[in-house]
């Protein structure tokens, strides 16, 4: 072990010793350690590259805000990169890489930016990038990509689970430090139900480096025994690893779990991350403060560190900064940090305190300088000595770590994220939350509480009165008893130093130094977001935990204001990065989408279905045999099949919608465009539903089972969407009518048998008869299956022109149904057909689907004017229809389109041109809608909408697509193309 | 990321069980003005405040509610079945 | 073709039960789902339904404001859902959904914890106790919730969506199994 490692001290295990490797190089750590304090413990100081000067960084904290020490973590598909090291626990076998450097850490070309700097300063971007403008896609674009972003994202899948959960609580306490360990137990105690969650791997925040004791206790006992409290209760719920990062509306709060970031081997039935949305009633933020750096030059060199954090390490890690230490503080909080220090035998070569006197009295062996700063720092990869500056003198110190002590700013991020401002305390120096805020407390060094005993009792007593609000008795809980805590006074903030040497870095991240921030103000970009804007500070992974206030007291002081006049940037969720793997949770690759499986999938399967998704659902494309080579052959044969014998084609999936009540008939009649009013029970008829706005929005038929009871069929991709329409015109435009809707899609398992055989196939299979006579066009009926084995609906309806049948049966009898069906048209030549041959039979129909109702046609567009009810004194649609642009002449409408040669063909979507016409806007015709080849035709045929369209039947045209470069001749035609007279429909 | 819903049938629930449709408007009389057509179909009100917007639980209890929210804050000060007969803010 | 009989296909018939001391995962037979849609205005319908309902099958299951689940273990016989309908009349609709909706059960200690991978509903005993059934999303998937015992929920789904939906339940259960 490295002699910086302090032997019998911290919360590490000693004795448990963990390999890992940092730039492939092994190293060792201990069970309990950060990957930062590791690699402190190895005196490793030099972690990182910084963003845009490549200087060389260590690490500055010991928390969620580090801006420097970012590594990747893992290899292949569980490359994490820009891992803070400061929160990665350490495990056994746990590989890191250092980031930005090339070819390594030690010796790295971009440093050479650094030369660059006085080139590369605020606002660099916009000045040098401004032209000429065509560099900006070949030079300054790909520079600037290269230069930004720190790590670099695996290439691979992530083989590791992610999930999503919901939680809700009575209170949900943020941040398990004394604060938030205090209101936990306060109200456990009473017995709501809370939620306790912390980001670190224990409850404890800082008694877990906290030298008091509390009664009695050491602070970390403390912490241990109530956190083994709050768990013990059945109406508590401790999450460790659980980073709150966002509070949205409804009093929601999301928080990131990292289950298993902290093992090597992630079990597989544990997501590695979870992401959590909490539903508190109450949240108490007890999230603490964040110490600010000071802004000297060369501050951010590897060995400069906060000062609370050098206290971590020291005390909770048992790992020494350095063999000669010096602290410089602007408060009393550096001497609590000087005397731990000590007592571990590090030496503490002096403390620089910039104040004439301090609030305590020091008794330890280091040299106190006061009314001092620390103005720059020397060394080359890590500090080897600081200059020091007082009355006009510098003087120069050598040592090898420097902790910097500028004071704390309340973390008040989650309580700013629904639009408050943090607002600036002149008493406190420092942003606080908003006031007023609903449901959302804050408490302990969160509202700027320094004192233990203090952020003790009032994390206690916010408990006790939300407890009380909830309407809870609150059994009296004593405050322990603390000693030993020096508290923090809260000096005045030290913005600017005087006689800074070199770069006096604001943003570590970013590499924002002092004079970028002057040079934004100097420029006129003053204002705090255009400051941030402009010189990027508070802009990085970090989201300037360190630096905005620092950024902002600059700013303040450049402008001669107090900082509550500059105010902050916005403050907006997420509080630290969370992952893609965790905001995507379960739902990748197959599990991006729910599957709608129809009840004749596997009947579908079974005779070798291609498949195609369509929404949710899985279809059947067609059905391949032996000896086809292409789909098209299929599909021709499928085609040719229904119009010479039957086929078989799953129509589960159209909408289907019960319709009931009293008023059932007249509701249908205001939906639809046309009449359904007298719709005799037992009938079918083809609906058109339309838009408000009086466009065409789907279609569809609808039979009248019973006075009172209607079976309506919608378009497979609008089933969703008319059912909202239904329930929408239902419940909010005529409340009045007694109209029940129930969606029954799923019930039902539907089958078109369509062909000149399906009525002789049918027969054998239904118990009534179904001739010509008894069963015409239109008829809908129940009927007895199998002799009165089974019930279903059986529609006399065709989509394909042919003689056809639509027959709808429970949906757990639907593969043995349509088993039935085929055994009994084997001799009949039946065989099933997917999409792509209703496809070609409706087209060759001329019969619509949502190609031609796409929205921006009417009724008369498509032939359908007649059908629109003149008499009826209102339907959805009728009003906005009247409008004289809808019945305009050259309105496209639809027609049927054919090539003048055969053998050519052309794509849906290609537009008209008159003959001789040139490709422009002008001259556009209109396009084509739908197209397919059609063995009965022997070419392609297409449904077009064209101006003029049905008035142009024998005209020559030309279907170009600019797309792929194609132009065919073609002509205009009447859109039915097979049995224009549907003689085959009434046989 | 998250923010609930205060469903009148259902109780808080995640926006994501829900549809909107956009403002809550009278629909007109069947022989109204063409105006009144146009502005109930086509014309917006964009206000900063509170505004009655057409929300449907669809995977919830599937019924339209008139939920009224501030475009700003996100608060919802109310929220009512449509079918409770009560008059919209919002007429034609 | 009077000798043929059909075969039910159970959408979930090849699922198998998930199970473990804390949890355990089961598809339920496919027996009976009346959906019951009342007239408008019609108040205190519930005993009506329990009236008709036979006590020892059948629960009556609320699903929405004018909504109802009747659900048992045993399909119906078709002219008994016949005699059903005609005897709700005309205070509702019943509308058959026995095969529209699939039935799965989801019990013990940690099934509201699994169960909150997928819905916002809070299954804490005091907000959702024994009886109380809503209608919510379970990840993508809207579901009918209903708690049936202390640790025990039934889960009603659109029969297109029960495979996946066992699918992800399995996924949500894992932890626990």
């Amino acid at each position: 072990m490295s002699s910086y490692r302090l032997p019998k001290r911290g919360l590490v295990d000693h004795n448990a010793p963990l390999s890992f490797t940092f730039d492939d190089r092994s190293m060792q750590g201990l069970e309990g350690d950060t990957l930062a304090s590791a690699l402190l413990a190895n005196g490793q100081m030099l972690v990182g590259r910084s963003f845009k000067y490549h200087r060389p960084r260590g690490i500055l904290t010991a928390g969620a805000a580090e801006p420097n020490a970012l590594v990747t973590v893992g290899r292949r598909g569980r490359t994490e990169p820009n891992t803070r090291a400061t929160v990665q626990e350490l495990y056994e076998g746990l590989e890191a890489q250092s980031q930005n450097r090339w070819p390594s850490l030690n010796f790295d070309v971009g440093a050479l930016n650094g030369l660059m700097s006085p080139f590369l300063g605020a606002g660099f971007y916009y000045k040098t990038f401004m032209w000429p403008a065509p560099l900006w896609e070949k030079l300054y674009e790909p520079f600037i990509r290269r230069a930004a972003g720190l790590g670099k994202a695996s290439y691979e899948a992530d083989p590791d689970a992610y999930e999503k959960s919901w939680a809700h609580c009575d209170l949900l306490v943020i941040g398990g430090g004394p604060t938030g360990l205090a209101a936990a137990l306060t109200a456990g105690r009473a017995g709501a139900r809370v939620i306790l969650v912390d980001e670190g791997s224990l409850p404890g925040g800082s008694l877990l480096f906290d030298t008091a004791t509390i009664d009695g206790r050491a602070a970390a006992d403390f912490a241990r025994d109530t956190s083994a409290e709050l768990q013990s209760m059945a109406n508590v719920r401790v999450m460790t690893r659980t980073t709150a990062f966002g509070w949205y509306d409804g009093n929601v709060f999301g928080a990131v779990e990292r289950v298993q970031k902290h093992v090597r081997d992630p079990a597989s039935h544990l997501p590695v991350e979870r992401l959590w949305r909490i539903v508190a009633r109450q949240a108490l933020l007890a999230t603490g403060a964040e110490e600010r750096p000071l802004v000297f030059g060369g501050n951010d060199r590897p060995g400069v560190m906060m000062a609370s954090a050098m206290r971590t390490y020291l005390n909770r890690y048992g790992v020494a900064p350095g063999k000669a230490t010096a602290i410089f503080t602007t408060n009393d909080s550096g001497y609590g940090l000087a005397r731990d220090l000590e007592a571990a035998g590090v030496d503490v070569v002096a403390i620089i305190d910039s104040r004439p006197a301090a609030g305590v009295e020091y008794r330890g062996k280091a040299r106190l300088i006061r009314e001092a700063v620390v103005c720059g720092t020397k060394g080359r990869k890590a500090i080897s000595a600081i200059e020091v500056h007082r009355d006009g003198r510098t003087e120069t110190i050598a040592v090898d770590a420097l902790a910097m002590a500028g004071g704390f700013s309340p973390i008040v991020h989650l309580a700013c994220h629904r639009g408050g401002k943090p607002i600036w305390s002149a008493e406190k120096a420092a942003f606080l939350a908003p006031e007023g805020l609903k449901g959302l407390g804050l408490a302990g060094a969160a509202a700027a509480t320094t004192e233990l005993a203090a952020c003790l009792g009032e994390g206690a007593a916010q408990a006790k009165a939300i407890v009380k609000e909830l309407g809870l008795s609150c059994p009296p809980v004593a405050l322990p008893k603390v000693e030993g805590d020096e508290g923090i006074d809260s000096s005045k903030p030290l913005w600017s130093i005087p006689g800074v040497k070199g770069k006096a870095f604001v943003d570590f991240q970013n590499d924002v130094h002092l004079k970028d921030i002057g040079l934004a103000v100097r420029e006129g970009y003053s204002h705090v977001e255009l400051a941030k804007r402009y010189t990027t500070s508070g802009m990085a992974t970090d989201q300037g935990k360190l630096s905005n206030v620092n950024a902002i007291g600059l700013i303040a002081k450049a402008r001669g204001v107090s900082p509550a006049e500059v105010g902050t940037t916005t403050f907006r969720p997420f509080y630290t990065p969370v992952s893609f793997g965790a905001l995507t949770g379960p739902h990748t690759g197959h599990h991006f989408q729910p599957v709608r499986k129809s009840p004749l999938h596997d009947w579908a399967k079974k005779h070798g279905a291609v498949f195609v998704e369509t929404g949710l659902w899985y279809r059947s494309s067609w059905f391949p045999r032996s000896g086809e080579r292409t789909w098209r052959e299929s599909v021709d044969r499928e085609v040719l099949n229904v119009r010479k014998n039957a086929g078989l084609c799953d129509v589960s999936m159209l909408g289907k919608i019960e319709i009931s009540g009293s008023d059932a008939a007249e509701f249908l009649n205001r939906v639809y465009c046309n009449a359904f009013l007298k719709l005799a029970v037992g009938k079918a008829r083809y609906g058109l539903m339309l838009r408000e706005d009086g466009m065409i929005y789907d279609d569809g038929t609808t039979s009248r089972l019973e006075e009172n009871r209607f079976f309506m069929t919608t378009t497979t991709a609008y089933a969703a969407g008319v059912m909202n329409h239904l329930e929408f015109c239902a419940q909010a435009l005529w409340p009045e009518l007694d109209v029940r809707l129930a969606s029954i899609t799923d019930q039902w398992a539907q089958m078109a048998i369509a062909g000149p055989k399906a009525r002789i196939i049918l027969q054998k299979i239904v118990d009534e008869d179904i001739s010509d006579a008894a069963f015409p066009f239109l008829a809908a009926k129940e009927v007895s299956l199998f002799g009165g084995a089974l019930h279903g609906y059986l529609f006399r309806i065709s989509f394909s022109g042919e003689l056809a049948y639509e027959l709808a049966v429970p949906a757990g009898y639907g593969e043995s149904v349509a088993d039935a069906l085929m055994e009994a048209g084997t001799a009949h030549g039946v065989m099933p057909y997917g999409l792509e041959t209703l496809g070609v039979l409706r087209i060759e129909k001329g019969h619509v689907t949502h190609n031609e109702i796409n929205g921006t046609v009417v009724p008369a567009d498509l032939g359908f004017g007649k059908m629109v009810s003149a008499t009826k004194p209102d339907f959805i649609g009728k009003a906005m229809l009247q409008r004289e642009g809808l019945a305009a002449p050259d309105r496209p409408q639809l027609v049927g389109v054919v090539p003048l040669d055969p053998r050519q063909s052309f794509r849906t979507g290609s537009h008209i041109l008159a003959k001789g016409a040139a490709a422009t806007l002008e001259n556009d015709e209109g396009y084509v809608t739908s197209s397919a080849y059609s063995p009965h035709i022997g070419s392609t045929i297409a449904l077009a909408l064209v101006k003029h369209g049905p008035s142009r039947h024998g005209e020559e045209v030309v279907v170009w697509s600019g797309l792929h470069g194609e132009s065919t001749a073609a002509r205009l035609c009447n859109p039915v193309f097979f049995d224009p007279q549907n003689e085959r429909l009434h046989v | 990321m998250a923010s609930l819903v205060p469903c009148p049938n259902c109780g808080r629930r995640p926006k994501e069980e829900f549809t909107i449709k956009g403002a809550a408007l009278s629909r007109p009389a069947p022989g109204a003005d063409a105006a009144d057509w146009f502005n109930y179909v086509y014309l917006r009100d964009n206000p900063r405040g509170t505004y009655e917007e057409y929300w449907h639980h669809t995977s919830g209890c599937r019924r339209w509610l008139v939920l009224t929210r501030h475009t700003l804050t996100h608060e919802v000060a109310a929220c009512r079945d449509a079918a409770d007969g009560s008059q919209l803010e919002g007429g034609a | 073709m009077s000798e043929f009989r059909p075969i039910l296909r159970p959408v979930l018939g090849t699922k198998q039960t998930v199970s473990s001391a804390t949890l355990k995962l089961s598809p339920l037979p496919e027996g009976t789902i009346i959906h019951v849609l009342a007239r408008p205005g019609e108040e205190d319908i519930v005993p009506f339904l329990g009236s008709l309902a036979k006590a020892a099958q059948h629960a009556v299951r609320p699903v929405s404001p004018g909504h109802w689940f009747i659900v048992g273990e045993e399909p119906m016989p078709h002219q008994e859902v016949k005699s059903l309908f005609a005897a709700l009349e005309p205070r509702a609709t019943g509308v058959d959904q026995s095969h529209g909706r699939v039935r799965i059960r989801i019990e013990g200690k940690m099934a509201s914890r699994a169960l909150s991978k997928g819905t916002g509903l809070d299954l804490d005993p005091s907000a959702f106790p024994v009886g109380q059934s809503a209608v919510t999303l379970i990840g993508h998937i809207a579901a009918h919730i209903t708690r049936v015992g202390s640790e025990a929920f039934e889960i009603i789904v659109l029969r297109g969506f029960a495979e996946t939906l066992w699918d992800d339940l399995a996924r949500m259960s894992l932890e626990f199994c």
